[in-house]
């Protein structure tokens, strides 16, 4: 039902606590359902007719500790395989299949480690801290004190756990720390694209420098002529007199200083730059600052930070740009210093700047660190800025007051973001972000600027949920759905925008069976949905939006509030809206919901249905294109037929440059007179017999094949005698220009086979 | 620790055993010399190099020289199969093999009438003997056992049996294979040698394989030990000699491959080849985590020809071969030559010609070194006089090689391939290194072959460096490297070919004489035989005689002031081991005799007249050896 | 990875070679010899693919076919017979960022240089090896060579060669590892260069067999095929060799083959007449063994010290702490 991803096992114990007696005589105020349902009001005194309830929809999970699902997490230290983050079940189900694979054998095995997992859940959900080492040790103490035989098997299991690193349960601040982990994890990736280039670069410019000092006077005196043998050989030589000898030798031509300052200065910068650090147990070059750090709790110090690398950056940037020129030997002062002398932070392409770290932004919604003109202006802009939204709370207004809930302000960010289109924006529920997680890692490789903007469910203090409960809730319910925009995906909408792990996103509510017992003890099973008003249910601040059903009150004058939200609001037949709620006894209760609830699920669901729009569900806009592009297809279609059947299928265009050029001379050699004296210029083999007859009159073109350069520069004689002596036959001497040469009638007798 | 408690008594029929074991005086020695020899595959030659270490370790001079059958699996019990070591063990620094043996270990009564026909045991020296074959199952084995035994004490050999085979078997199921570690303890007892320090070199041996193995090998290497320490009546001590700094101990095929590592050189062409191949073998193995590469080839000329490539479009490249490969490479060598593409050729000699010899070293190529490929085609020629002077010599190489754009051939020979000496470990200099590889753009229009008139030297163009395409080519060419059809062009480019010799000559320094600067003898020897030549002078000297040596490094071009220093002496002899015509050879006379490589070099260079001294029986010469023949030469 | 912004100055300023770029020293080959085609097609590529003169290379053995280098404005590698495959080799291991190309002959490549030869296809290093067959010894003026057909009257065969012709194409298709392998004449420039652009851009050995003619000492043998266009049989695919319109009207013999076909390219290479000209067998995914052996690591000289320094601990013995002194008796 709650989009609670339950692994393989489901709800643990659901199954029973979803069967309940129905008890519709419940102890009531007298108060007018249709006046509450209008104004709200109702007598000051009096209990609070939902003390401890929930939704009834929500019954099932009293203890989440019992169930298999994602939470705790594990953030991968070291060596991540591709997966930084992995589920705590995940971990122990690959540590299963490598050592107890199933069977009867391992059976004992596999029972204690789920065990073991539980009890860690169980720990981590205490609030309890640390990595998964820590907590897995202490786990294994506490239930070793119950049974002695767990030690042994538990030992075998932790041996073979070969990862390690922070348990992370949804916790308040959960997002923050889950995705500044996937978060370093990028940054790692990026620093050791980087590392691998720069000290490739570093140590050809040292070759460079090596290279031209060895060829200098000093690389070549007695004292480097004598570093250069070993001790026992030293006595072997007269160095001073190899260094007479060697100069002789035309050393070759110095670096000039020009290129000796631009690789001095390149190297320098490249070992001085402070955007990566150095590769782990690596030392810092002397002389480089500390590394730069990326985290930030607020959007304007990070942009001031980026403003005022930006040209660092540019430096080192233009620094690695020379040193690819230079060990490539491409560097021309002429064409190249131009270019460099005006190298800012202008000439910067993104494609570029995507290859520096990206800048971390933590912020709570409601914190002061908060300051929105600022991050949207930070989510406009060209830099790379990745800013986690932690939205801690959806109540606009003081618990105390009566009002209505409005004002969400964590999903309106979200959205105006959206309509920025630049940026990258992922919205979703903590409880959510762990199955979201490759699309908060396509974020984050993003060529730009993000926002993460998460819900992290209702804090302890308010609701009686736990965390992940009161989040998945809040995305079950549309108040606060998952949906992410990534530019980078296409040009339009469509390929961007995305409600993915919404459930059931065509339906306004999504839709569940539920099941309980009515008072014959009867199995019960009706469709219900999950709606906003239910969501307010989970947090006590609203129940001043609910009343018990008074006594004796018709059953057939309530409405489910959903079926209620959708109708048009003036209609008030004297029925009122109702939400089934649970108490922790798991009796079931009806609950009348006034009107303001009412209407703010009722603009809940109007945003949810612009998303859905946006997210191409009964998207008016995309079904026009689509029939006009229909139209267009069948169009093209019938061309196509018409023309295929009238022309032949043409000759395959040819890939190759030179091939291409000859492609075009077939028209132009279709028809030749046979009067015309020419050379079939393509098929000549480049043998030089022609132009050895007489290079005037033939001459080679650009790719080195003959053509007729000079008719008038040699006889008709000359132009026969070549045709009979090209192996290929491809000279056509044609007619003669110069009737009064000797011996002509003999010369076109013999020039006929090859007119 | 003597609790000689623990181990039972030694069977009662072995004669050469004392009954009750007085306490045993320790006799203090200047130094010895072990042989240890079995089948191959017994292992007494992992057993030689262990007790080697362990000398080493315990500040001893070492020398130890492999003795290897010609056949991978010779028959057992064979003369002709002895395999094992030789370990020269004294209190200052060893450089040669020495003479006859004054112990010997052997496994089989067969393997040692191998060595003692082959002369290598000292009159009278120490034989601790295998004793099971006494009690073998064939009547024929036992026979040829006993017999051998009597002839070996008649002949005032003292022959000590020891069951070894029994003693190990309280320890190991398959005996055969322990008996080596056993008789490490004994030697280690035997003289006095710290066990721990055994116990170590067991750890590092067999560190590759699991802990029983070590066990157990610490437990024969231990039995031994008390068996000797309580049953046998002699002991010796070689006070240490005095090292302060760490030494390598390696053989000469390693400190070769180091010496490559060490050299910057990233390629090395080979092809397989006795005694040469295992330079590669350990290369391979190391050569990739120093960013090189070993190129197995085809064949001989293609690794030469690889080699070539390599070298001409980037660093200095090595190519390791012997004898017979040596020659298949000829005309690559020449192309190089000409082409003036430095290259380092490793020739680790064996007996020749043709197959000659695999196993064996010999000093036969030093003409071909020299001469070797058709035409005039200089190149330098070196040879490696130590362990040491192996690894040092690559790196020189490798220096000479780029600096003159020549070809260096570098020769080594199996008695450095196989041999180990400890010397002090080397201190690395970035020095060492080939340059990068040179792509700045040449001055537009300079030549290819800029010879300068002088020294022949021109800078080296190379592939990458803009304007300076040219075509290279083995054809005579002329300074733009240009095919050269007139005749004055063929003659400049030799000339400049040569004259680089010439150049090299002059950075090079006179040599150091070992002994007086003047006198009756001067001794001039090149290669491996260096140690064993001074040890002789050495003696000689010590006997008042004026004998002193001179040993080359470089043979092509030599050191300057050679011819004086040889007029400064009476008589002057080459002692090499290559062939030379026995002057008492009934139809040999002045006129006709062949002349070993070297002699027939200086001869023709100072136009003294040189005589030489050789030997050609595919071993060490021994100091003893050449010590007569120097008295000889003294007394014509 | 290389940088946008590098790349842009790289395209900014890419330098357009013409033909004369890559002229060597005036060819001295016998008028109407097809190495002159060759040569051509050669620098045609050269130009066509803007290569850096300074960073190509062509390697040949002896032999008329191995003077190419001479007439080429790159670096050239003129060096013995048989043996330009390993120096080749050589090079390619050296230096992976240079072009590599090899002119040999029929007698440098399949009889003194066939050992390499048919290692060198094993060995697949990325180089193109243009294999100049004119079925006879030139340089060395007419001695038969193993390409010679059989009963070639020539200075060693006065009665006519003994053997039967080795094809040069069946045995290249035999061996192991074989990448690419195709065949061109010289008379037919247009296929010879498209050929020889496919062996250009194919990453690994490329071999590249041409029929040449040779004026000198076998003035007519292919008389028949020039004058025949019937007699050449072009191959044709996408993926390989496409013809144009002007070759279509001349040489309409025409075949489709699938380049990956190994056993159909054994089948065609083994017919000799009509003569197959085009791709035979194209492999992209044979390794280069200069990928598989050189390590992308930079040989810093902290790196070397590093290794070494491992090494040299291995044969260390360190001196004992003490002196060791005389044990008591």
């Amino acid at each position: 039902m709650i989009n609670v991803p339950t692994g393989r096992d489901g709800p643990g114990g659901g199954r029973e606590l979803q069967t309940m007696q129905m008890n519709v005589d419940l102890e009531a105020q007298t108060v007018d359902p249709l006046v509450f349902y209008l104004t709200g009001k109702r007598p000051a005194t009096g209990p609070d007719a939902l003390v401890g309830q929930r939704p009834a929809l929500l019954a099932g999970y009293a203890d989440l500790t019992r169930l298999r699902y994602d939470f705790p997490l594990v953030l991968i230290e070291g060596k991540t395989d591709g997966a930084p983050v992995r589920s705590l079940s995940s971990v122990v189900d690959n540590l299963l299949q490598k050592i107890a694979p199933p069977g009867m054998e391992s059976e004992q095995l596999r029972k204690m480690i789920l065990r073991l997992e539980r009890e860690i859940r169980a720990l981590a959900a205490a609030g309890a801290s640390g990595r998964l080492s820590e907590l897995w040790d202490e786990a294994a103490a506490r239930l070793e004190k119950s049974d002695q035989t767990f030690g042994k098997s538990v030992r075998i299991a932790r041996a073979a756990l070969e990862i390690d690193g922070t348990v992370l349960d949804c916790r308040a601040d959960m997002a923050t720390g889950f995705i500044a982990h996937l978060w370093s994890a990028v940054q790692a990736d990026k620093a050791q694209k980087f590392r691998v280039t720069a000290s490739r670069l570093a140590v050809r410019l040292a070759d460079i420098l090596r290279a031209d000092h060895l060829r200098s006077a000093a690389g070549r005196n007695a004292e480097s002529l004598m570093a250069a043998i070993g001790l026992a050989h030293q006595a072997l030589f007269d160095f001073a007199a190899l260094a007479k000898v060697l100069p002789k030798s035309s050393p070759g031509e110095a670096l000039s200083d020009s290129r000796r300052r631009r690789i001095e200065s390149a190297l320098a910068v490249l070992n001085g730059q402070r955007f990566f650090a150095p590769a782990p147990g690596q030392a810092r070059p002397e002389g480089a600052a500390e590394p730069y750090s990326f985290h930030f709790d607020n959007c304007a110090d990070a942009i001031a930070a980026y403003r005022a690398r930006l040209p660092e950056l540019a430096e080192l940037l233009k620094a690695m740009a020379i040193a690819e020129l230079e060990v490539d030997g491409a560097y021309v002062e002429g064409k190249h210093d131009v270019v460099f002398a005006g190298f800012d932070a202008g000439s910067l392409s993104p494609r570029d700047l995507a290859l520096f770290p990206d800048y971390l932004v933590t912020i709570r919604e409601g914190g002061t660190s908060l300051d929105h003109a600022m991050l949207m202006d930070a989510l406009s802009s060209d830099l790379s800025l990745k800013v986690v939204l932690q939205v801690g709370d959806l109540a606009a207004e003081a618990p105390a007051g009566n009002g209505h809930a409005s004002g969400l302000r964590g999903t309106q960010l979200a959205t105006l973001a959206v309509a920025l289109g630049e940026a990258f924006v992922l919205q979703s529920v903590s409880s959510n972000l762990y199955q979201l997680r490759e699309r908060v890692l396509r974020g984050l490789s993003f060529a730009g600027s993000a926002l993460f903007s998460v819900f992290s469910g209702v804090a302890a203090q308010q609701t009686s949920l736990p965390l992940y409960l009161s989040a998945a809730a809040a995305m079950q319910s549309r108040a606060f759905p998952a949906f992410s925009y990534d530019p980078s995906a296409g040009r339009d909408m469509a390929s961007r925008f995305s409600l993915e792990n919404n459930q059931q996103p065509e339906a306004d509510w999504p839709v569940q069976v539920f099941e309980y017992a009515d008072p014959e003890m009867q199995r019960i099973s009706q469709q219900a949905v999950f709606t906003f008003v239910d969501f307010l249910v989970c947090d006590p601040r609203y129940h001043g939006h609910f009343v018990a059903v008074p006594r004796g009150f018709q059953a057939e004058r309530m409405v489910p509030a959903a079926e209620w939200v959708g109708r048009p609001s003036a209609d008030a037949s004297g029925s009122v809206p109702y939400v089934l709620t649970a108490g922790s006894d798991n009796v079931l209760a009806r609950a009348i919901v006034d009107d303001r609830a009412i209407g703010a699920a009722r603009r809940c669901l109007e945003r949810w249905r612009r998303l859905q729009e946006a997210g191409g569900i009964r998207d008016s806009h995309a079904e026009r294109l689509i029939e006009r592009e229909k139209k267009i297809w069948e169009e093209q279609k019938r061309q196509e037929l018409a023309s295929s059947t009238t022309a032949a299928a043409p000759i395959p265009a040819i890939a190759l440059p030179a091939a291409a050029t000859q492609a075009e001379p077939a028209a132009a050699t279709a028809q030749r007179s046979p009067d015309e004296a020419y050379i079939e210029t393509e098929r000549c083999s480049t043998c030089n017999e022609c132009t050895q007859i007489n290079d005037r009159m033939f001459a080679y073109n650009g790719n080195k094949q003959a053509y007729i350069a000079d008719i008038r520069a040699g006889s008709y004689g000359q132009l026969v005698e070549a045709a009979e002596s090209c192996q290929l036959g491809i000279i056509h001497p044609g007619k003669p220009i110069d009737q009064a040469e000797p011996g002509l009638d003999d010369l076109i007798k013999r020039a006929e086979p090859f007119l | 620790m003597n609790d000689a408690a623990t181990l039972e008594k030694p069977s009662g029929d072995v004669t050469q055993l004392p009954r009750a074991k007085r306490p045993v005086r320790t006799v203090e020695l200047p130094e010895s010399i072990i042989e240890v020899v079995s089948d191959s595959g017994e292992g007494a030659q992992r057993c030689g190099q262990s007790l080697g270490s362990v000398a080493a370790k315990s500040g001893n001079g070492v020398w130890t020289v492999e003795i290897i059958p010609a056949e991978i699996q010779p028959p057992a019990r064979s003369v002709a199969g002895a395999s094992g070591n030789r370990v020269r063990i004294g209190s200052r620094p060893v450089t040669n093999g020495g003479d006859e043996a004054d112990l010997v270990v052997a496994f089989n009564e067969q393997v040692l009438l191998g060595r003692v026909r082959a002369g290598e045991l000292k009159p009278g020296c120490i034989i601790l003997l295998e004793s099971m074959w006494r009690n073998d199952r064939n009547p024929s084995v036992v026979a040829s056992y006993v017999a051998t035994r009597d002839k070996l004490l008649e002949a005032g050999y003292r022959v000590y049996e020891i069951p070894m085979e029994q003693e190990c078997r309280k320890l190991v199921s398959d005996p055969r294979r322990g008996k080596n570690m056993f008789v490490l303890g004994m030697l280690c007892s035997i003289y006095s040698l710290d066990l721990e320090l055994a116990r170590e070199q067991i750890a590092i041996t067999f560190g590759k394989k699991d802990q029983k193995v070590i066990e157990a090998n610490i437990g024969l290497l231990e039995a031994g030990w008390h068996w000797a320490d309580a049953n046998l009546d002699f002991r010796y001590w070689i006070p240490p000699a005095h090292v302060a700094q760490p030494q390598l101990v390696v053989n000469g095929n390693t400190a070769l491959a180091l010496g490559v590592l060490a050299s910057g050189m990233e390629i090395c062409a080979m092809y397989p080849i006795t005694p040469a191949t295992s330079v590669s073998h350990y290369l391979s193995d190391v050569f990739e985590r120093v960013g090189g590469l070993v190129h197995q080839a085809e064949d001989e000329i293609a690794a030469c020809a690889f080699a070539v490539g390599a070298s001409y479009a980037g660093k200095c490249t090595a190519t390791v071969t012997s004898g017979p490969g040596y020659s298949l490479k000829q005309e690559a060598i020449g192309l190089a030559v000409m082409a003036e593409i430095p290259m380092v050729v490793i020739n680790v000699q064996r007996g020749g010609p043709s197959t000659g010899q695999p196993t064996k070293g010999e000093q036969g190529d030093l003409l071909t070194a020299i001469y070797g490929s058709h035409g005039d085609a200089p190149k330098v020629v070196m040879a490696a006089s130590s362990i040491e002077d192996c690894f040092y010599s690559v790196i020189t190489a490798r220096k000479i090689a780029e600096t003159f754009n020549m070809v260096v051939v570098l020769l080594s020979d199996a008695n450095l391939a196989t041999g180990q000496q400890p010397f002090p470990r080397p201190k690395f200099s970035e020095g060492w290194l080939a340059p990068p590889i040179d792509q700045s753009a040449v001055a537009e229009g300079s030549k290819p072959y800029d010879w300068d008139r002088v020294t022949g030297l021109a800078r080296r163009f190379m592939p990458g460096q803009p304007h300076g395409m040219h075509t290279l080519t083995g054809l005579a060419h002329d300074r733009d490297s240009h095919v050269a059809y007139d005749p004055l062009s063929n003659e400049e480019g030799l000339r400049h070919r040569s004259l680089k010799l010439a150049a090299l000559q002059k950075t090079l320094r006179p040599l150091q004489v070992f002994g007086d600067g003047s006198g009756d003898l001067l001794v001039i020897g090149w290669g491996s035989t260096k140690g064993a030549i001074e040890e002789a002078v050495a003696r000689l000297r010590a006997d008042g005689l004026k004998v002193s040596s001179l040993h080359l490094q470089f043979l092509q071009p030599m050191a300057p002031g050679l011819k004086e220093i040889m007029q400064r002496f009476r008589k002057v002899m080459t002692v090499e081991s290559n062939w030379s015509d026995d002057p008492s050879d009934e139809i040999v006379d002045a006129e006709n005799r062949r002349y070993s490589a070297l002699a027939m070099m200086l001869r023709a260079r100072t136009l003294i007249d040189v005589d030489c001294w050789t030997e050609v029986r595919a071993r060490p010469i021994k100091p003893g050896i050449i010590a007569e023949a120097l008295r000889a030469k003294l007394q014509e | 990875m290389t940088l946008e912004v590098t790349n842009c100055l790289l395209r900014m300023y890419e330098e357009h070679h013409n033909l004369e770029d890559y002229q060597g020293g005036v060819p001295r080959w016998c008028t109407g010899c097809g190495d002159n085609a060759i040569l051509t097609a050669m620098q045609r590529l050269c130009r066509d693919n803007d290569l850096r003169p300074e960073k190509t290379v062509f390697v040949s053995g002896i032999g008329c076919s191995s003077r190419l280098p001479h007439y080429m404005r790159t670096y050239g590698f003129h060096g013995i017979h048989g043996r330009a495959l390993p120096v080749a080799e050589g090079i390619k291991m050296a230096r992976p960022d240079l072009h590599v190309f090899v002119n040999t002959g029929d007698g440098d490549c399949c009889s003194i240089g066939a050992g390499h030869w048919i290692h060198g296809i094993r060995y697949n290093m990325n180089m193109t090896m243009v294999l100049h067959d004119n079925h006879v010894y030139g340089l060395t003026k007419k001695q038969v060579s193993p390409t010679s057909p059989r009963g070639l009257k020539s200075n060693t065969t006065p009665r006519g060669a003994y053997l039967e012709a080795l094809n040069p194409l069946t045995v290249t298709l035999g061996v192991q590892n074989v990448s690419f392998v195709a065949q061109a004449v010289d008379w037919i420039p247009e296929a010879l260069y498209d050929v020889l652009s496919m062996a250009f851009r194919h990453r690994g050995f490329s071999f590249v067999r041409v029929i040449q003619r040779c004026p000198e000492f076998l003035p007519n043998m292919f008389d028949p095929w020039l004058q025949n266009p019937q007699k050449t049989l072009l191959l044709t695919h996408e993926r390989g060799l496409h013809v144009s319109a002007n070759m279509a009207k001349v040489y309409n013999n025409r075949k489709e083959h699938d380049p990956l076909d190994l056993d159909r390219a054994r089948e065609v290479a083994s017919a000799e007449d009509p003569i197959p000209v085009g791709l035979l067998y194209q492999n992209p995914a044979v390794p280069c063994y200069e990928d598989l052996r050189r390590s992308g690591q930079l040989r810093t000289a902290d790196y070397v010290r590093a290794g070494l320094e491992a090494e040299f601990d291995k044969f260390t013995v360190w001196p004992a702490e003490q002196e060791r002194s005389k044990p008591a008796a």
